[in-house]
């Protein structure tokens, strides 16, 4: 909102215009011929030296996608710096490069991922998944042994496991093709578990920690489809799957009744009665995200209630920011009155102290249990704990904060209305209210319309008001994510991050494109209202 | 609309009754007093939290629940647990750690480079918008408006998964880095600013430069030589809503810096008043307190441009 529009202010520019005048020579004598060209040189140079190094890191590494995009990327900044043509493309390179990397591209990526179902349990690619599910099929035997175990290197330094059956004791070293039995006494047992073997060196300390994936991973067949396999780092157990997969069909079959799961096109292995296999993949689901905002009870109800609150928030924070300062500017602007200059820096400041620190302070004072408020009002109101409260004091806070905008805004267009107009308004026998509402009130709308449009668009996806006093909170009664005072942007932010109740990427993204069109269309109005689209010239 | 009668119908009598400008406002609202009621209330309602903050912050009782407008006994200690980066807890809790100082220099430091840089970078491509005319101008224009609305907030996962792949390369620009977060703040320059620096450039007489370049300057000299110091005050006031912009941004700042010594000090600060809420009340206040001045006075020291700025020329058409 504050970098709505910064103008040209046009008095100050005629003297500026007269000492520019001798700039020019001053800046061709500075910066002409062998200086300019020696800059332009070295920042090229400097450029191609960061890059070279950085394609010998990347090369180096094995990134070779990212070395070809680094190559074409350098190629294409010389050719566009060292040619003659194409003077406009040299100013906006590096800003565009900049955009391209952290704004366009993520953009892509969101706008793609609303079309996935990528949430929790469905974050791996499919191939992962498949593993994953193999994995988590593994159940203990019905006769099952448990080891205590120990990760050794051999005298090649090959891993192994040393293992000791729990209820037997007999000694094992399991490797990655079998399980060997070894002579009793040659495996040292302590309290602590399996303390040493001969002829094999226990992985130790730091050690454990470098093979901790390795070690994960790591099975000792023994029968069929079974095998022992690492429980953390200390005990081992024979484990078997329940689950075959069936690569040729891409099917899971369960062992014990023979039930089929297969792909659902939903990111799951699904058997015929719905029930899924954990975990699922991400993939491509169509507009399944937005037909869920729009018919699923569970997605819909909340995201309509915060939609709404959404405009209501937005609406109320600038008309109420707008009156006060309007009020406060029709009161300060009276040629000579006292105090003016300070009534109007101390007015200000709200607006000037940085946004999160007043937010965090407002949560403070307004904390009903210790809040400051209500001990100096003698009130005990449930500020931010309350559904209607949390609402009020929201757009209350919103207001201290923004009206010192309006007021700053108002005064200045107030200022710049011309006596004239409305003396002659008067003269034509107008009273203060019609010549307020009929003269003042127009011309002054007509500048501050499309900053109130503006600061609209901004508050609609205000996160910090929200975020830093309620949190969104309290938590609505209808126990979804969304909580009594989440406006879609906050509400959005918890279902991709920060819900309890699990992670749907997929649903926020889809939710941050259909914001985007509600901010684009009220900012095409207010484009369309002020013609500016019409002035790029 | 009637709004645009109105305008040409008072502005066509303005005309002739110029010499009547010193008549006398009416008497309803001649009286001052109400005017200086309505600004004082609300100032008490605008300093309020202010003030309580300064108390706070001074007053040797460190909780919320006990905070009153006049201290009881000041002290200096909040701030001296800020300095020395260790709030003691209570009879014994552990003291929290607080790495004030270094929230502080993280949050200046990013503040400043992006404010810098957004500065130089938005002047570029402004002025190429603005002095050239070129084959995808208008779409350009377009695109980077349309660019700007979407929700930044979430781009944030794929911003994190860009700096994490590019950071287990160079580390440099990784996460945990000032410097990479200061470039992906940068990757923001293309937008409202090109359009607001392309709206000031638009003003600046196009002879100035072609005396420039009758003068033999290149175009990049006419931008340096002559843009730049004619756009002084948009400059200034475009690099200072950076600056506030950086020092208030919360989401990408605490998910690309997870290393509490290189939180800036909105992730600090929340994440402070978060664990200890009531119990470090004067610590946290004397933390705000430290916190708004460079913003505040850079605010006030440039408000003249702002307001000016905001309004200027729209009236006059």
């Amino acid at each position: 909102m504050s970098t709505t529009a910064v103008r040209a202010e046009a008095p100050a520019r005629d003297t500026l215009a007269q000492t520019a005048l001798s700039l020019p020579s001053r800046a061709v004598a500075v910066f002409s011929g062998p200086l300019g060209l020696a800059l332009k040189i070295l920042l090229l140079a400097l450029v191609n030296g960061i890059a070279v190094w950085a394609a010998i890191v990347l090369a180096d590494a094995g990134k070779w996608p990212a070395f070809a995009v680094l190559a074409v990327t350098t190629l294409a900044l010389d050719a566009a710096y060292l040619v003659r043509r194409a003077l406009p493309l040299k100013f906006l390179l590096p800003g565009t490069l900049l955009m391209l990397a952290f704004q366009v591209i993520p953009i892509f990526y969101t706008v793609n991922v609303a079309f996935t179902n990528y949430s929790t349990g469905h974050i791996l690619a499919k191939n992962e998944a498949v593993e994953g599910i193999q994995l988590n099929s593994l159940a203990p035997l019905e006769n099952a042994k448990s080891y205590l175990m120990a990760p050794a290197r051999d005298a090649d330094g090959n891993l192994v496991l040393l293992l000791v059956d729990e209820a037997t004791g007999d000694t094992f070293v399991g490797t990655r093709e079998a399980l060997t039995p070894i002579e009793r006494d040659k495996v040292q047992v302590d309290e602590l578990g399996v303390a040493g073997a001969e002829g094999y060196t226990l992985v130790t300390g730091p050690g454990l920690v470098a093979i901790d994936r390795e070690l994960t991973a790591y099975t000792v067949p023994t029968d069929g489809a079974a095998a022992i396999r690492p429980e953390g780092l200390g005990v081992a157990s024979e484990l078997a799957p329940t689950l075959r997969y069936d690569a040729a069909r891409d099917r899971f079959v369960r062992i014990s009744d023979g039930v089929v799961f297969t792909d659902n096109d939903r990111g799951s292995f699904a058997a015929a009665s719905g029930e899924e296999l954990e975990p699922g993949w991400k993939t491509s689901i169509g507009f399944s995200n937005f037909s869920r905002i729009a018919k699923s009870p569970l997605v819909r109800d909340p995201f309509l209630r915060v939609f709404v609150w959404t405009f209501a928030f937005a609406f109320l924070a600038v008309l109420l920011s707008f009156v006060l300062g309007l009020l406060l500017a029709i009161a300060l602007d009276k040629p000579g009155m006292r105090l003016q200059r300070s009534y109007r820096t101390l007015l200000v400041l709200p607006y000037a102290i940085p946004g999160f620190l007043s937010l965090l302070v407002w949560q403070g004072l307004l904390n009903d249990d210790f809040g400051v408020v209500n001990r100096v009002t003698g009130l005990d109101v449930p500020w931010l704990f309350d559904s209607n409260w949390a609402k009020v004091s929201v757009i209350l806070v919103s207001v201290w904060l923004t009206f010192p905008y309006f007021f700053l805004i108002s005064l200045g267009a107030l200022q710049s209305i011309p006596a004239e107009l409305t003396e002659a308004a008067r003269v034509d026998g107008g009273g203060p209210w019609q010549v307020f509402r009929r003269v003042t009130l127009p011309l002054l709308l007509i500048v501050v319309a499309p900053l109130m449009i503006a600061s609209f668009a901004f508050n609609f996806n205000n996160f910090g008001n929200i975020y830093f006093l309620t949190g969104g909170g309290p938590a609505s009664s209808d126990q979804t994510t969304a909580g009594d005072t989440d406006i879609l942007i906050s509400y959005t932010y918890k279902l991709a991050f920060a819900s309890g109740k699990g992670q749907d990427y997929g649903l926020a993204s889809g939710v941050a494109l259909i914001i985007f069109f509600i901010v684009a269309t009220i900012s095409s109005l207010a484009f369309w209202r002020t013609n500016a689209l019409e002035n790029i010239r | 609309m009637s709004t645009a009668e109105h305008l040409e119908t008072s502005a066509a009598v303005g005309l002739g009754t110029r010499t009547r400008r010193a008549r006398r406002r009416p008497r309803v609202l001649g009286g001052t007093w109400w005017r200086h009621v309505l600004a004082i209330l609300v100032i008490l309602w605008a300093l309020f939290p202010i003030a309580y903050v300064t108390s706070a912050a001074f007053n040797a009782n460190q909780t919320l629940g006990s905070a009153t407008l006049v201290p009881e006994r000041v002290t200096l200690d909040n701030f001296r647990y800020l300095v020395e980066g260790e709030v003691p807890g209570r009879p014994g809790d552990p003291p929290t750690e607080v790495p004030y100082l270094r929230w502080y220099a993280n949050t200046m430091i990013i503040a400043a480079c992006t404010a810098v840089l957004t500065v130089l970078l938005g002047a570029l491509a402004a002025y190429a918008f603005s002095r050239f005319r070129f084959k995808g101008r208008r779409l350009g224009l377009l695109a980077l408006l349309l660019i700007q609305m979407f929700p930044q907030l979430l781009l944030v996962v794929a911003i994190y998964l860009i700096v994490l792949h590019t950071g287990a390369v160079f580390g440099f620009i990784g996460l945990n880095t000032l410097t990479g977060l200061i470039l992906v703040y940068l990757g923001g320059v293309m937008g409202v600013n090109v359009w607001l620096m392309k709206g000031f450039f638009d003003t600046i007489p196009a002879e100035l430069d072609e005396s420039a370049r009758v003068d033999g300057a290149t175009p990049a000299q006419v931008f340096w030589g002559v843009i730049l110091p004619l756009a002084a005050p948009v400059l200034a006031v475009i690099g200072l809503f950076s600056f506030i912009g950086v020092v208030n941004e919360f989401v990408i700042a605490s998910v690309l810096l997870q290393e509490q010594d290189k939180f800036t000090l909105a992730r600090g600060l929340w994440g402070f008043i978060d664990q200890k809420y009531s119990e470090n009340w004067g610590t946290f206040s004397a933390g705000v307190l430290l916190a708004a001045p460079p913003v505040v006075i850079l605010f006030l020291f440039l408000q003249k441009f702002i307001v000016s700025g905001l309004t200027g020329g729209a009236v006059k058409g």
